[in-house]
């Protein structure tokens, strides 16, 4: 009986919910492609490297579909995208943009106005000191609103570790900014 | 504060107490300053349309062929699977021997391949070879049965406890734990007990109970009495009648005061439950008490 069972899962697999199937494929790709390139982008702060992680990544998903289960293919992204980089390209600066302030609030003094803006500026100059691990961390978190689970995934580490990366990457910006 | 406390503050798992500990500390502002900025960066533009169209045009329009073939090789796998199982079972079903058993109250007649017959009491099984049946006559027995043997090669009756051999003729062979007895109708029967070979002319019985061989009163009919729907015995102990009582009509027989070891001659019927119980409750002094399934013996001088 538990014999059939696996057959049954094993056609089902091949035949259902596969990755080779094309509504299947572009699915994962419209929900993760983003974050791919977002991804890469932290880590190296190199736009055209991450639009080539994005289709090198999906290239190989492709290719390998009857292997990769629907549930594994978010992770097996990140792992490909990852080590295409692996110890070849040295990170560049981060360039992240600012959401432009609302009219409702521009009415601010141009002092205040001033301090934002030197403030941006020194966050900026802080996330690019970060470690590559630390501010890939952060900037999922802030900017793409991964869950510390969703990170740990991702980076093939604990929730714990993602936690010490976060916490440490907090602290170091703190003190960049405020000079410490 | 607990380890890691900004990214659980970040998270929103902090405790009331944490939290309202870390909000006098004075670099909260700091960090809730940082945590309000930060949620306003953005990253580079990124055109999922754009990307995917790209990915289909550039890339995986060269390829497709290639990965059509993965699914039907792990279809290719899986069928093979399925042959090589299903080859292998039918050929070791094959090669099993035929069996038939009985439940409790219950009776079976099979016929060899050789028009040999044998009749099953109840709580009992056969098996043998039906491919090797030409060349070797040979069945194995648990419990009791009766055989009527065509004429023809050795036939035998292998047992847990003794081996039978005959060429043929008719016989019965009972063969339970600690109880074995096989006696002869027609013909001539060797029995092979304990590497004695002892001959067997028709009328006789072999009788061994607890490893003991005791004298055997010889039969007075052409066949079994169970044949007939009775149980036959002659000074056998009480135990091993119960026993049959109990398989014969599948009850269960419990007993209080009772020595078992008493010997017990006569008959009882395996069609009437409480005909049967008073055959044998009678003439061994005894009282019983029946209810559903169980039978209760009872000596009947117990208070």
């Amino acid at each position: 009986m538990f014999f059939f069972k696996y057959l049954w899962s094993t056609v089902k697999t091949s035949y259902m919910d596969n990755v080779c199937e094309e509504q299947v494929f572009s699915n994962i790709f419209k929900a993760n492609s983003k974050t791919v390139f977002n991804y890469i982008y932290y880590k190296f702060g190199n736009e055209e490297k991450a639009h080539d992680a994005v289709q090198e990544a999906f290239v190989k998903l492709w290719e390998n579909c009857g292997k990769v289960v629907p549930e594994k293919a978010k992770s097996y992204l990140y792992t490909v995208a990852n080590n295409l980089y692996l110890n070849v390209i040295k990170a560049e600066k981060v360039r992240l943009k600012h959401a432009a302030p609302t009219l409702e609030h521009s009415n601010e003094s141009p002092e205040f106005l001033m301090e934002e803006k030197e403030y941006k500026a020194k966050l900026d100059q802080a996330l690019n000191d970060l470690p590559e691990n630390q501010r890939t961390t952060f900037l999922l978190n802030r900017i793409d609103g991964k869950k510390y689970a969703e990170i740990a995934e991702m980076e093939g580490v604990s929730v714990k570790a993602i936690e010490k990366r976060m916490h440490l990457a907090l602290k170091s910006l703190r003190e960049q900014i405020d000079g410490i | 504060m607990q380890e890691n406390y900004l990214a659980k503050w970040l998270s929103g798992e902090l405790s009331e107490e944490e939290l309202s500990e870390f909000k006098k500390s004075e670099a909260y502002a700091s960090y809730q300053k940082l945590k309000e900025v930060s949620s306003t960066l953005e990253a580079p533009d990124f055109d999922v349309d754009q990307a995917f169209q790209q990915l289909k045009d550039e890339r995986i329009g060269n390829a497709p062929k290639v990965v059509a073939l993965h699914p039907f090789k792990r279809f290719l796998r899986v069928a093979a699977a399925v042959a090589v199982l299903l080859t292998g079972s039918y050929f070791y079903v094959n090669s099993l021997d035929e069996s038939v058993a009985t439940q409790l109250a219950e009776r079976s007649e099979i016929v060899l391949p050789d028009q040999s017959e044998i009749i099953l009491n109840a709580d009992s099984r056969i098996s043998y070879s039906e491919k090797k049946w030409d060349e070797k006559r040979n069945v194995s027995l648990q419990g009791e049965a009766f055989f009527k043997v065509a004429k023809g090669k050795k036939f035998t009756v292998s047992t847990n406890q003794g081996t039978i051999a005959v060429l043929g003729t008719q016989f019965n062979v009972e063969a339970r734990d600690n109880f074995f007895e096989v006696t002869c109708y027609e013909g001539l029967v060797s029995v092979m007990f304990n590497g004695n070979e002892t001959k067997l002319p028709a009328g006789t019985s072999f009788v061994v109970i607890a490893g003991q061989l005791l004298e055997s009163p010889k039969p007075n009919s052409v066949q079994p009495s169970w044949i007939n729907n009775e149980s036959s015995f002659e000074r056998i102990p009480l135990e091993f009648v119960l026993d049959e009582l109990e398989r014969q009509f599948d009850i269960d027989v419990k007993t209080q005061n009772v020595d078992k070891n008493l010997l017990f001659t006569g008959t009882f019927s395996n069609t009437d439950l409480n005909m049967a119980l008073k055959s044998i409750s009678t003439p061994s002094r005894m009282n019983y008490q029946l209810e559903g399934d169980n039978v209760l013996f009872y000596a009947e001088k117990t208070p």
